[in-house]
């Protein structure tokens, strides 16, 4: 209890400190007085307006003094107004934070379902025919980011196809394709599940696709390790069924790296969530943040990063305090300091 | 955040490599011929290098704003496919896709290898510091680090890439920062925070090795040890991390420009390619398909030199 509340201490100085800079980087360089405010309101603002904004967000004072009255807004909801979409920037987000939670939940989720048993039965049969295309397999998948999984997987699945066969078999053509729609819609699974899957499938297997590559590679690399243990001939020896002993003793020893690999890859998630949005025409916070950030609509900006790194934070605290769960030496020596 | 990266101090499992070792089948093979993916990787870098530097003087890329004439003598949209006259086709423009990106590959490999010099530089430096000196300086060079690794990467480098491009505009004494050196600087950003805690980990280990303590009980002062001593034994790990962190960046570069963040207009680059000619890709796939086969096949390259090198170093990444 004592780790994961110093945990929970650490990781919310990195939050504070996180939010702060890109505070900070969206405000370099609006230095003369009512800079910001006029930034924040467009080109054709009024000076009254201009100095109400001022005054309302102490945009006139310290960057600390700002900070915390951002802070007290975040905290208490209002989180300031977006002119560019004209509506304020917490019912701009709530529209939009769903899509994003949900597909890198899925990315995750399906990332794992796929890895798991893939990599624990490489380390199996290792150097089987199913290891080494598994590898390759998952080596090409590491190195094709978003960018690339998406115009292909266009081609693939949304695109409809119509491929003749050569030959005698000219009379016949292969189809395929077109099973998804080419624009991402916001379906949520709440109101037609159907509906859901059909527009967030595509997004989500670009961004599975590389993650469950990384994921798998890195268990099955520490699973090859912990096979060789010499616990895990003990339990074959007392008779463990090799079942047993693969999928519960072998495993649980094997998901360190996993688990700190979950927490690292977050960032890129929402990377890939960004492009494959973008790529999609998906509405959710990475398109909304883009466009905020090339439009230089600070509270959004600022309150959508937040969002963002509060959920990166809390998945690596999660991770942190599952090492304890998944090793009781952890545990222990973690109750003794 | 993140302090368990380091698999070494956190996490009681044997230093081993994340990837597969060959299988220790009996005997030990002799000598080893690299792979059959390793010269494919460097082969394939090396020709997209030089190509990419010769590129003016080769007399089979066309400029990439020469308009290809089309079947019927004039230039039009997408006018080829892959063919004798253009390789990889002719874009929405009329220009050669090919050359594009080779000229694309020019943009991002010199975008790419400078930013990792740049986090070599600076992700050594403070690595090899705060593991040398530990303490205080070794906590806020780990706050950095965690702070960096907390904003998801492509979010810092949008903000990064847009707020230095506007600075740049409007403050005088940093006119020379063109958009292609703030994206250079963006990255080499990102890469410094996972080339920090690497080092800063190797460090931790090597600094208590017998060498270390015999430089210092000959009198040598740190910054002798920490450069002179320690640092070349940290090339090996520096240099696997410098690879899969460039293909990385690479990804990345492209990314950025597909979101409109690329370097200046007119300055082709693969992840503009993709953006421009995506709405096309029914028809005209080319367009979009050869430069996302370009950025896939060099990412993959610098990925498997990045992993042979872990290989025979024993470098374990699963933190990077």
């Amino acid at each position: 209890m004592r780790y994961a509340l110093q945990k929970f201490g650490q990781f919310a100085i990195v939050f504070f400190i996180v939010t702060f800079v890109v505070m900070v980087l969206m405000r370099l360089g609006l230095n003369a007085p009512g800079d910001p405010a006029r930034t924040l309101l467009g080109g054709t603002a009024d000076q009254a307006l201009i100095d109400a904004t001022t005054a309302k967000y102490r945009l006139d004072s310290n960057y600390f003094t700002q900070y915390f009255f951002w802070l007290k807004g975040m905290v208490t909801g209002d989180m300031g107004f977006s002119v560019p979409n004209s509506q304020p920037v917490s019912s701009l987000i709530s529209g939009r934070v769903m899509t994003t939670l949900l597909l890198g939940f899925y990315a995750i989720v399906w990332g794992l379902i796929i890895s798991v048993p893939f990599a624990v039965r490489q380390a199996y049969k290792r150097d089987s025919w199913f290891d080494k295309i598994g590898s390759g397999a998952s080596f090409a998948f590491v190195s094709a980011p978003a960018i690339v999984l998406a115009p292909i997987v266009t081609l693939v699945l949304i695109k409809e196809n119509t491929i003749g066969l050569p030959g005698p078999l000219s009379d016949y053509q292969i189809t395929f394709g077109g099973w998804f729609p080419r624009v991402g819609d916001k379906v949520y699974p709440w109101q037609d599940l159907g509906e859901h899957f059909r527009n967030f499938f595509v997004p989500t297997l670009v961004l599975t696709l590389p993650i469950a590559a990384v994921f798998s590679r890195l268990l099955r690399g520490d699973m090859v390790m912990t096979l060789q243990a010499d616990f895990v001939t003990l339990a074959s020896a007392k008779g463990v069924s090799p079942r047993r002993v693969l999928w519960v003793h072998a495993l649980r020893n094997s998901l360190f790296s996993l688990l700190t690999s979950v927490g690292l890859q977050i960032g890129g998630i929402v990377g890939g969530a960004i492009v494959a949005e973008q790529f999609f025409d998906l509405d959710g916070m990475g398109t909304m943040l883009v466009s905020a950030i090339l439009s230089k609509d600070l509270f959004t900006v600022q309150s959508a990063a937040a969002i963002l790194v509060a959920s990166v934070v809390f998945v690596n605290l999660i991770v942190d305090l599952m090492y304890g769960v998944l090793d009781p030496r952890i545990r222990h020596a973690r109750a003794l300091a | 955040m993140t302090t368990t990266i380091d698999p070494s101090t956190t996490t009681p499992e044997p230093a081993a490599p994340a990837t597969a070792l060959p299988a220790p089948r009996g005997k030990q093979r002799k000598l080893k011929w690299p792979g059959f993916g390793l010269v494919s990787a460097v082969v394939f870098l090396g020709g997209l290098t030089l190509m990419a530097i010769f590129a003016d003087y080769l007399s089979f890329i066309p400029y990439p704003d020469a308009l290809i004439p089309g079947p019927d003598g004039r230039p039009g949209r997408y006018e080829w496919g892959p063919s004798w006259t253009a390789w990889f086709g002719t874009d929405g423009v009329s220009n050669d896709v090919f050359s594009k990106t080779i000229y694309g590959a020019r943009t991002s490999l010199q975008v790419g290898v400078f930013a990792t010099v740049f986090g070599i530089v600076v992700g050594g430096v403070l690595g090899v510091i705060a593991g040398y000196f530990r303490g205080w300086v070794d906590r806020v060079v780990m706050i950095i680090t965690d702070c960096l690794l907390a904003l998801p990467a492509l979010l810092l480098a949008i903000i990064l890439v847009n707020r230095l491009s506007d600075l740049a505009e409007d403050t005088s004494w940093l006119g020379w920062l063109s958009r292609k050196w703030t994206i250079v600087f963006t990255l080499g950003i990102l890469a410094t925070a996972p080339l920090a805690r690497i080092v800063r980990a190797q460090t931790l280990s090597l600094r208590e090795r017998e060498f270390v303590l015999a430089a210092r009980s000959l009198g040598a002062k740190p910054g002798r040890v920490m450069f002179r001593e320690i640092l070349p034994n940290l090339i090996p790990a520096i240099l696997t991390v410098a690879f899969t962190g460039l293909s990385i960046l690479i990804a990345a570069e492209g990314a950025l420009a597909f979101l409109g963040l690329g370097v200046e207009v007119g300055t082709p680059t693969w992840g503009k390619l993709i953006d421009e000619n995506r709405n096309k890709i029914d028809e005209f796939w080319w367009a979009t398909i050869f430069p996302c086969m370009m950025l896939f096949l060099t990412v993959l390259s610098f990925n498997i030199i990045g992993d042979r090198l872990g290989r025979r170093f024993d470098i374990r990444q699963a933190g990077v």
